[in-house]
Protein backbone atom coordinates (compact mmCIF):
# COMPACT_ATOMS: atom_id res chain seq x y z
CA UNK A 1 0.00 0.00 0.00
CA UNK A 2 1.21 3.46 0.65
CA UNK A 3 4.75 3.93 1.65
CA UNK A 4 5.80 3.32 5.19
CA UNK A 5 5.53 6.44 7.25
CA UNK A 6 7.33 5.90 10.45
CA UNK A 7 6.60 8.76 12.86
CA UNK A 8 10.03 10.33 12.59
CA UNK A 9 9.74 10.44 8.81
CA UNK A 10 6.40 12.20 8.90
CA UNK A 11 7.80 14.83 11.25
CA UNK A 12 10.88 15.09 9.12
CA UNK A 13 9.08 15.68 5.84
CA UNK A 14 6.75 18.17 7.49
CA UNK A 15 9.73 19.99 9.00
CA UNK A 16 11.42 20.15 5.62
CA UNK A 17 8.28 21.11 3.74
CA UNK A 18 8.74 24.76 4.68
CA UNK A 19 11.16 26.75 2.47
CA UNK A 20 12.29 29.02 5.32
CA UNK A 21 13.15 26.02 7.45
CA UNK A 22 15.11 24.53 4.60
CA UNK A 23 16.99 27.83 4.33
CA UNK A 24 17.70 27.78 8.08
CA UNK A 25 18.96 24.21 7.84
CA UNK A 26 21.12 24.99 4.82
CA UNK A 27 22.60 28.04 6.53
CA UNK A 28 23.36 25.92 9.56
CA UNK A 29 24.91 23.15 7.46
CA UNK A 30 27.11 25.70 5.66
CA UNK A 31 28.36 27.22 8.91
CA UNK A 32 28.80 23.94 10.73
CA UNK A 33 27.62 25.43 13.98
CA UNK A 34 25.76 28.66 14.70
CA UNK A 35 23.51 30.48 17.15
CA UNK A 36 19.98 31.60 16.35
CA UNK A 37 21.26 35.18 16.29
CA UNK A 38 23.95 34.35 13.74
CA UNK A 39 21.44 32.58 11.48
CA UNK A 40 18.98 35.47 11.75
CA UNK A 41 21.72 37.89 10.71
CA UNK A 42 22.33 35.83 7.58
CA UNK A 43 18.70 35.33 6.48
CA UNK A 44 15.82 37.76 5.93
CA UNK A 45 14.08 36.26 8.96
CA UNK A 46 13.70 37.64 12.49
CA UNK A 47 15.46 35.97 15.39
CA UNK A 48 12.18 34.87 17.05
CA UNK A 49 11.13 33.27 13.76
CA UNK A 50 14.49 31.50 13.48
CA UNK A 51 14.07 30.20 17.04
CA UNK A 52 10.65 28.83 16.15
CA UNK A 53 11.95 27.11 13.03
CA UNK A 54 14.87 25.66 14.97
CA UNK A 55 12.34 24.20 17.40
CA UNK A 56 10.52 22.37 14.60
CA UNK A 57 13.80 21.12 13.12
CA UNK A 58 14.92 19.96 16.56
CA UNK A 59 11.69 18.00 17.12
CA UNK A 60 12.29 16.26 13.80
CA UNK A 61 15.66 15.14 15.16
CA UNK A 62 17.66 17.31 12.79
CA UNK A 63 19.66 19.36 15.30
CA UNK A 64 22.34 18.98 17.87
CA UNK A 65 22.87 21.80 20.30
CA UNK A 66 25.40 22.78 22.91
CA UNK A 67 25.71 25.73 25.21
CA UNK A 68 28.67 28.05 24.96
CA UNK A 69 28.59 30.86 27.50
CA UNK A 70 25.25 32.60 27.07
CA UNK A 71 24.65 31.23 23.61
CA UNK A 72 23.22 27.98 22.33
CA UNK A 73 25.05 26.72 19.27
CA UNK A 74 23.17 24.51 16.84
CA UNK A 75 24.49 22.07 14.27
CA UNK A 76 22.85 19.68 11.78
CA UNK A 77 22.36 16.01 12.58
CA UNK A 78 22.47 14.31 9.18
CA UNK A 79 21.20 10.89 10.29
CA UNK A 80 17.45 11.57 9.85
CA UNK A 81 18.09 12.92 6.35
CA UNK A 82 19.98 9.78 5.43
CA UNK A 83 17.24 7.64 6.88
CA UNK A 84 14.60 9.59 4.92
CA UNK A 85 16.57 9.12 1.72
CA UNK A 86 16.70 5.39 2.33
CA UNK A 87 12.97 5.36 3.01
CA UNK A 88 12.22 7.25 -0.21
CA UNK A 89 14.38 4.73 -2.04
CA UNK A 90 12.10 1.99 -0.69
CA UNK A 91 9.04 3.88 -1.93
CA UNK A 92 10.72 4.29 -5.30
CA UNK A 93 11.53 0.59 -5.53
CA UNK A 94 7.89 -0.15 -4.78
CA UNK A 95 7.00 1.91 -7.85
CA UNK A 96 9.60 0.04 -9.89
CA UNK A 97 7.95 -3.23 -8.94
CA UNK A 98 4.51 -1.95 -9.89
CA UNK A 99 5.68 -0.55 -13.21
CA UNK A 100 7.44 -3.80 -14.00
CA UNK A 101 4.21 -5.68 -13.30
CA UNK A 102 2.35 -3.23 -15.58
CA UNK A 103 4.92 -3.70 -18.32
CA UNK A 104 4.72 -7.50 -18.16
CA UNK A 105 0.96 -7.38 -18.28
CA UNK A 106 0.86 -4.92 -21.18
CA UNK A 107 3.39 -6.87 -23.21
CA UNK A 108 1.78 -10.29 -22.65
CA UNK A 109 -0.45 -11.44 -25.51
CA UNK B 1 20.71 20.58 0.49
CA UNK B 2 18.35 18.41 -1.54
CA UNK B 3 15.17 17.42 0.21
CA UNK B 4 12.98 15.27 -2.01
CA UNK B 5 9.22 15.59 -1.71
CA UNK B 6 8.46 13.51 -4.74
CA UNK B 7 9.31 10.28 -6.43
CA UNK B 8 9.56 10.00 -10.20
CA UNK B 9 9.77 6.74 -12.09
CA UNK B 10 9.57 5.76 -15.75
CA UNK B 11 9.13 2.62 -17.74
CA UNK B 12 9.08 1.91 -21.46
CA UNK B 13 6.44 -0.58 -22.55
CA UNK B 14 6.20 -2.38 -25.87
CA UNK B 15 2.47 -1.96 -26.23
CA UNK B 16 0.26 0.71 -27.79
CA UNK B 17 -0.70 3.67 -25.63
CA UNK B 18 -4.41 2.74 -25.76
CA UNK B 19 -3.69 -0.65 -24.23
CA UNK B 20 -1.53 0.81 -21.48
CA UNK B 21 -4.17 3.45 -20.78
CA UNK B 22 -6.75 0.71 -20.31
CA UNK B 23 -4.50 -1.21 -17.90
CA UNK B 24 -3.85 1.91 -15.86
CA UNK B 25 -7.41 3.20 -15.67
CA UNK B 26 -9.71 0.15 -15.74
CA UNK B 27 -10.41 -1.23 -12.31
CA UNK B 28 -10.28 -4.91 -13.30
CA UNK B 29 -6.69 -4.49 -14.53
CA UNK B 30 -5.53 -1.89 -12.04
CA UNK B 31 -6.70 -4.00 -9.13
CA UNK B 32 -4.40 -6.78 -10.30
CA UNK B 33 -1.03 -5.17 -11.03
CA UNK B 34 -1.26 -2.38 -8.50
CA UNK B 35 -3.17 -4.00 -5.68
CA UNK B 36 -3.80 -7.71 -5.19
CA UNK B 37 -7.44 -7.84 -4.21
CA UNK B 38 -9.18 -5.61 -6.67
CA UNK B 39 -9.98 -1.97 -7.22
CA UNK B 40 -12.92 0.29 -7.97
CA UNK B 41 -12.47 3.36 -10.11
CA UNK B 42 -15.14 5.93 -10.91
CA UNK B 43 -13.14 7.33 -13.80
CA UNK B 44 -13.92 11.05 -13.72
CA UNK B 45 -12.45 13.99 -11.81
CA UNK B 46 -13.71 13.77 -8.23
CA UNK B 47 -14.68 10.12 -8.68
CA UNK B 48 -14.11 7.69 -5.83
CA UNK B 49 -11.51 4.94 -5.97
CA UNK B 50 -10.67 2.04 -3.72
CA UNK B 51 -7.61 -0.20 -3.78
CA UNK B 52 -7.73 -3.45 -1.87
CA UNK B 53 -5.07 -5.74 -0.53
CA UNK B 54 -5.94 -9.14 0.83
CA UNK B 55 -3.87 -8.93 3.95
CA UNK B 56 -4.02 -5.24 4.54
CA UNK B 57 -7.39 -3.82 3.68
CA UNK B 58 -8.75 -1.06 1.50
CA UNK B 59 -7.18 2.29 0.72
CA UNK B 60 -9.43 5.06 -0.51
CA UNK B 61 -8.48 7.47 -3.23
CA UNK B 62 -10.05 10.25 -5.28
CA UNK B 63 -9.59 10.72 -9.01
CA UNK B 64 -8.08 14.10 -9.84
CA UNK B 65 -7.50 14.26 -13.61
CA UNK B 66 -8.54 12.02 -16.50
CA UNK B 67 -7.21 13.01 -19.93
CA UNK B 68 -7.25 9.91 -22.17
CA UNK B 69 -4.90 8.50 -23.18
CA UNK B 70 -2.20 10.66 -21.61
CA UNK B 71 -2.87 11.68 -18.03
CA UNK B 72 -4.47 9.97 -15.06
CA UNK B 73 -3.99 11.20 -11.51
CA UNK B 74 -5.44 10.45 -8.12
CA UNK B 75 -4.89 11.31 -4.51
CA UNK B 76 -4.71 8.35 -2.17
CA UNK B 77 -4.94 8.20 1.58
CA UNK B 78 -1.86 7.48 3.64
CA UNK B 79 -3.62 4.79 5.67
CA UNK B 80 -6.39 2.26 5.23
CA UNK B 81 -10.02 3.27 5.62
CA UNK B 82 -9.52 7.03 5.81
CA UNK B 83 -10.61 9.77 3.45
CA UNK B 84 -7.88 10.91 1.04
CA UNK B 85 -8.03 14.50 2.24
CA UNK B 86 -5.30 17.12 2.33
CA UNK B 87 -2.60 16.27 4.81
CA UNK B 88 -3.56 12.60 4.76
CA UNK B 89 -2.80 11.74 1.19
CA UNK B 90 -0.25 11.91 -1.58
CA UNK B 91 -0.81 12.63 -5.26
CA UNK B 92 -0.03 10.04 -7.92
CA UNK B 93 0.19 11.08 -11.57
CA UNK B 94 0.55 8.70 -14.50
CA UNK B 95 1.71 10.36 -17.73
CA UNK B 96 1.65 8.27 -20.90
CA UNK B 97 3.29 9.15 -24.19
CA UNK B 98 3.50 7.22 -27.44
CA UNK B 99 7.08 6.42 -28.32
CA UNK B 100 7.99 4.58 -31.52
CA UNK B 101 5.64 1.60 -31.45
CA UNK B 102 5.38 1.60 -27.68
CA UNK B 103 4.52 3.74 -24.70
CA UNK B 104 6.52 5.59 -22.10
CA UNK B 105 4.88 5.68 -18.67
CA UNK B 106 6.03 8.22 -16.12
CA UNK B 107 4.74 8.15 -12.58
CA UNK B 108 5.19 10.91 -10.03
CA UNK B 109 4.14 10.55 -6.42
CA UNK B 110 4.32 13.81 -4.50
CA UNK B 111 3.18 15.53 -1.34
CA UNK B 112 5.16 13.70 1.33
CA UNK B 113 6.09 17.06 2.85
CA UNK B 114 2.44 18.10 3.15
CA UNK B 115 1.41 15.24 5.38
CA UNK B 116 -0.25 16.60 8.45
CA UNK B 117 1.59 16.16 11.71
CA UNK B 118 -0.69 18.18 13.92
CA UNK B 119 -3.39 15.77 14.95
CA UNK B 120 -3.24 12.77 17.20
CA UNK B 121 -5.12 10.50 14.86
CA UNK B 122 -2.10 10.71 12.62
CA UNK B 123 0.03 8.83 15.09
CA UNK B 124 -2.34 5.90 15.07
CA UNK B 125 -2.50 5.91 11.29
CA UNK B 126 1.25 5.99 11.06
CA UNK B 127 1.55 3.07 13.44
CA UNK B 128 -0.99 1.04 11.47
CA UNK B 129 0.61 1.95 8.21
CA UNK B 130 4.08 1.10 9.33
CA UNK B 131 2.91 -2.28 10.50
CA UNK B 132 1.32 -2.97 7.13
CA UNK B 133 4.30 -1.89 5.16
CA UNK B 134 6.44 -4.97 5.49
CA UNK B 135 3.51 -7.18 4.53
CA UNK B 136 2.79 -4.98 1.57
CA UNK B 137 6.28 -5.15 0.17
CA UNK B 138 6.08 -8.92 0.26
CA UNK B 139 2.77 -8.86 -1.60
CA UNK B 140 4.13 -6.63 -4.30
CA UNK B 141 7.19 -8.73 -4.85
CA UNK B 142 5.01 -11.81 -5.08
CA UNK B 143 2.67 -10.16 -7.56
CA UNK B 144 5.58 -9.01 -9.69
CA UNK B 145 6.83 -12.59 -9.62
CA UNK B 146 3.47 -13.90 -10.76
CA UNK B 147 3.36 -11.36 -13.55
CA UNK B 148 6.74 -12.60 -14.69
CA UNK B 149 5.66 -16.23 -14.73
Amino acid sequence: MLAARSPEHVDLFAALGDPTRRAVLSALAARGEASATAIASQLPVSRPAVVKHLGVLDRAGLLDERRQGREVLFSVRPEPLESASRWLAVVASEWDRRLTALKRLAESS
Amino acid sequence: MQIPDRIEREVRIDAPIERVWALVTEAEHFGGWFADSGAEIDLRPGGAMTLSWEEHGTVRARVERVEPPRLFSYRWANAVDVEPREGHSTLVEFSLSAEDAGTRVRVVESGFASLDTSDQERQRQVDDNTKGWAIQLGNLAEHAGRALA
